[in-house]
């Protein structure tokens, strides 16, 4: 793209007078972006999450070896080993492909979750927090039961019941953790509920479904949002938790817990085997703990206001 | 004499948008005076007054030529040196007083809090202070405010503790950014008495910001009138209806006056020349 | 007839076992094509009433009117189609996450209305802003765009009767004399009733025909507007706020 056609590109997002609603979204998003390009450790969050989305799409071609195909011969190669940038593990699989394959499996987690949990909560929140009185109260001591729980436990006992498996331990995670972002969603509706803006649209004659669905969500999305990026940390360990125990995905799936499970009984001899799957969970919580507070700063009407 | 001189003020803002000139060469010098500066949103009358306490954060930027305040180069003093100045020889009352009070602390203790901390004032010394500072700004009761917490108080009430408070230490020069815009026009007129009469007996100078002309031309000596960061129009408050500026005029003009003409009201051109 | 008649009016908040007597007995009467002002200082209960009309206050005694019929609670669509609201913040009554096409169009879809786009366009243009502010977002325009924009919606679905609380306080005195021609002239056109709300006796005595003075929610005194204009106040608390009122200072 040449110099000139960049600068009229950047006249155009910038133009405080779009002509279209897409030119005033995309106007929108350019500016979100700039906020963001200003805060290094953000750039530092997103450029991980693309790589763990790259990381997912190429997996084949990035892999050198196998996943799954055991080699015995090859069995525990120290890190750096000809062929074995990162090792094998006790079946001699190359550890490096592992965690390169396994990168599916925790994206397909975070995937499965984000479109259960925050969903489920912003819908319980936002409506307890409209209607306030009875209907308050019931949702949300229903929110308070599942908060009292500890996560993994909850989790594991629903995973007992419905039997091990990948979606299983994705369902028990989401029945386990939407309960805050109901909580947060709840304390940002009670404070739009009162405003003008909500008063004048009633005025107007909206439904309350309409007011909720189309005015209360918007303001309560940028919290939800930054609330699921910071807990993408935290879904991963408890996956990779439910994985650790043998009831989430079942081996010789490479997900990063169970290799981490597996490892363990090597850890003072060929600790590498534990340790590599829990690096790339340590990079990827990080990278989204980082994106999540970038995206408060964006998201953040506030922040948008100048 | 000479408090504070300003030379070719400048306030800019580095945003996503480009750089954004709040306040673009705007000179002025005040003695033991009451200066008013008016202007609407968006005139840079606010951020002249911050400027002076150095009181803007990244990415605004404040230049000027010269600032000085009582012999002090306030463009070259250390940030050390302007908090010692902040408060103790100049002072600034806020708009709000809701947002200027610690909402969790009594005001008896917010007022002694510097006493005790800065001048190490013993407690009782400084509660009779406090008190009289509550006095003078002509608090009936200052025993049962001193009890008492910010939001147990009026706009009105709030406000002249705000006063006290700024005054305690005897600035030597107090801002004051729109100090009775939140309170009810009853209440606005008492409260700018007693800030009037306090300037008065102790030869304070005083910087008053407002959007409203006539308040301004009824409580200062002298006018600036600004408009997009520059000073259209410095005047003699007294001579305020001869304005001679368009924009001071438009503002004079654009008022409704009760028992005035139904017509529509004269707006403002923002179209003319001088609008640049 | 009168087009709004509040007879006997009392609001009266609950708040953490404290009661709250926001409003206390007061009627008054409106006729069609009226501008009647209510003015007083904070806490004198001046909002609360139109916030009454609107279901937005809880009611505690007394009838509220609009064209003889007692209003139904909650308020349904054809009340929505009568009575429409502009409140004092402008930059709190707009969505700020809606674009002013969005915004203005709203009404128009909870009420099926066709043909949005025309009449967006056409309610922009008629408060006087230009095409190109369509989408753009409230944080992009000034506090007097904005409230032309909150004018534009109100009128989206061409109500008879308009509140308006404060619309001019939060805004600078040129904008407020733009913003007080704007509503003068779209009430001449359209024929519609005005209840204003006011803590500026001047900004009240330009633009109504009578007006209510209130204080700690009671009604003290009604006034047509020539008894302004002369002071002609019987009580003294109304001859006070005439003379705190901002455009005496010169004079004083």
């Amino acid at each position: 793209m040449s110099a000139q056609a960049s600068n009229s590109l950047t006249r155009w997002l910038r133009d405080p007078n779009p002509a279209s609603r897409r030119q005033a979204r995309l106007g929108q998003a350019w500016m979100g972006w700039l906020r963001m390009r200003r805060n290094p450790l953000a750039m530092i969050g997103l450029s991980i999450t693309v790589l763990l989305l790259l990381v997912a799409a190429f997996a084949p071609w990035l892999a050198p070896h196998d996943p799954i195909t055991q080699s015995l011969p090859n069995r525990l190669m120290p890190p750096l080993s000809p062929g074995h940038l990162m090792g094998t593990d006790d079946f001699g699989r190359d550890i490096l492909s592992r965690i390169i394959y396994g990168s599916r499996i925790t994206l397909t987690i975070i995937v499965l979750f984000t479109l259960t949990a925050p969903v489920f909560g912003l819908l319980v929140g936002t409506v307890a927090g409209y209607f306030g009185g009875w209907t308050d109260e019931i949702l949300m001591r229903i929110t308070d039961i599942f908060l009292a729980f500890p996560k993994l436990i909850l989790a594991l006992a629903l995973v007992s019941v419905l039997g091990p498996g990948f979606q299983n331990a994705v369902l028990a995670i989401a029945i386990t953790s939407w309960s805050p972002y109901a909580r947060v969603a709840r304390a940002e509706t009670l404070t739009v509920r009162n405003s003008d803006y909500i008063a004048s649209i009633r005025l107007q004659g909206a439904s309350s479904l309409r007011i909720i669905l189309g005015h209360v969500i918007p303001m309560c999305l940028p919290s939800v949002i930054i609330r699921a990026t910071l807990d993408m940390a935290g879904v991963i360990l408890i996956a990779a938790g439910l994985g650790f125990l043998g009831l989430g995905v079942q081996p010789p799936m490479p997900e990063w817990g169970q290799m981490i499970s597996a490892g363990r009984k090597y850890l003072f001899e060929q600790w590498w085997v534990a340790t590599m799957p829990g690096l790339a969970i340590f990079v990827v919580s990080l990278g989204f703990n980082l994106l999540g507070d970038g995206l408060r700063d964006v998201l953040d009407p506030r922040s948008a206001g100048k | 004499m000479t408090l504070l001189s300003v030379k070719n003020l400048r306030v800019s803002f580095d945003t996503e948008a480009g750089l954004v000139e709040a306040v673009r060469g705007v000179s002025f010098s005040l003695g033991r005076e009451r200066l008013g500066i008016v202007g609407e949103s968006g005139s840079g009358k606010t951020m002249t007054g911050r400027s002076v306490l150095r009181l803007i954060r990244p990415p605004g930027r404040i230049e000027a030529e010269e600032m000085r305040f009582d012999g002090i180069d306030l463009m070259r003093a250390s940030e050390k040196e302007m908090r010692a100045l902040r408060g103790t020889r100049i002072a600034m009352v806020m708009q709000d007083p809701k947002y200027s009070l610690n909402p969790v602390m009594r005001v008896g203790a917010q007022l002694m809090e510097g006493l005790r901390q800065r001048d190490g004032m013993g407690k009782a010394e400084a509660r009779a202070k406090a008190i009289a500072a509550l006095a003078a700004v002509q608090i009936r009761d200052p025993e049962r405010v001193m009890e008492a917490y910010p939001h147990e108080l009026s706009g009105g009430m709030g406000q002249r503790v705000m006063i006290a408070m700024m005054l305690i230490p005897d600035p030597d020069l107090l801002i004051a950014d729109e100090p009775t815009s939140a309170l009810d026009v009853t209440v606005q007129a008492e409260v700018l008495s007693i800030l009037d009469g306090l300037v008065r007996d102790r030869g304070m100078g005083l910087i008053f910001i407002s959007h409203d002309l006539r308040l301004v031309a009824r409580f200062c000596d002298r006018v600036l009138v600004m408009f997009k960061g520059r000073v259209v129009e410095e005047l003699a408050a007294k001579d305020l209806m001869q304005a001679k500026h368009p924009y001071t005029q438009g503002l004079l003009n654009c008022l409704p006056r009760i028992g005035g003409p139904r017509e529509p009201l004269p707006g403002l051109d923002r179209t003319a020349e001088w609008a640049n | 007839m009168a087009l709004i008649e509040i007879d006997d009016l009392s609001v009266t908040f609950h708040a953490k076992g404290r009661e709250v007597r926001a409003v206390q007995n007061v009627s008054l009467s409106v006729g069609a094509q009226e501008s009647y002002g209510l003015v007083g200082e904070s806490g004198s209960g001046k909002s609360t009433i139109l916030r009454a009309i609107c279901g937005l206050a809880p009611v505690s005694g007394g009838t509220i009117r609009i064209g003889g019929q007692p209003i139904d609670s909650p308020r349904g669509a054809a009340f929505s189609r009568q009575v429409q609201m502009v409140f004092q913040d402008p930059y709190a009554s707009l969505h700020p996450r809606h674009t002013i096409d969005r915004t203005l169009s709203e009404p128009l879809a909870i009420h099926g209305i066709a043909d949005a786009d025309a009449r967006v366009k056409r309610a922009l243009s008629d408060v006087g802003l230009p095409p190109g502010f369509r989408f753009r977002f409230p944080h992009q325009l000034s506090g007097g765009q904005r409230q032309r924009v909150a004018i534009a919606r109100a009128l989206m679905l061409e109500p008879s009767i308009l509140l308006l609380d404060e619309p001019t306080s939060a805004l600078d005195a040129s904008v407020q004399a733009e913003t007080l021609n704007l509503l003068n002239r779209l009430r001449a056109e359209r024929g519609l009733t005005f209840l204003m709300v006011s803590h500026d006796l001047a900004v009240i005595d330009h633009m109504c025909d009578r007006v209510l003075v209130m204080q700690h929610g009671r009604a003290v005194e009604e006034l047509e507007r020539a008894a302004l204009a002369t002071a002609e106040m019987k009580t003294d608390y109304a001859r006070s706020l005439f003379a705190a009122s901002a455009d005496r200072m010169l004079e004083g």
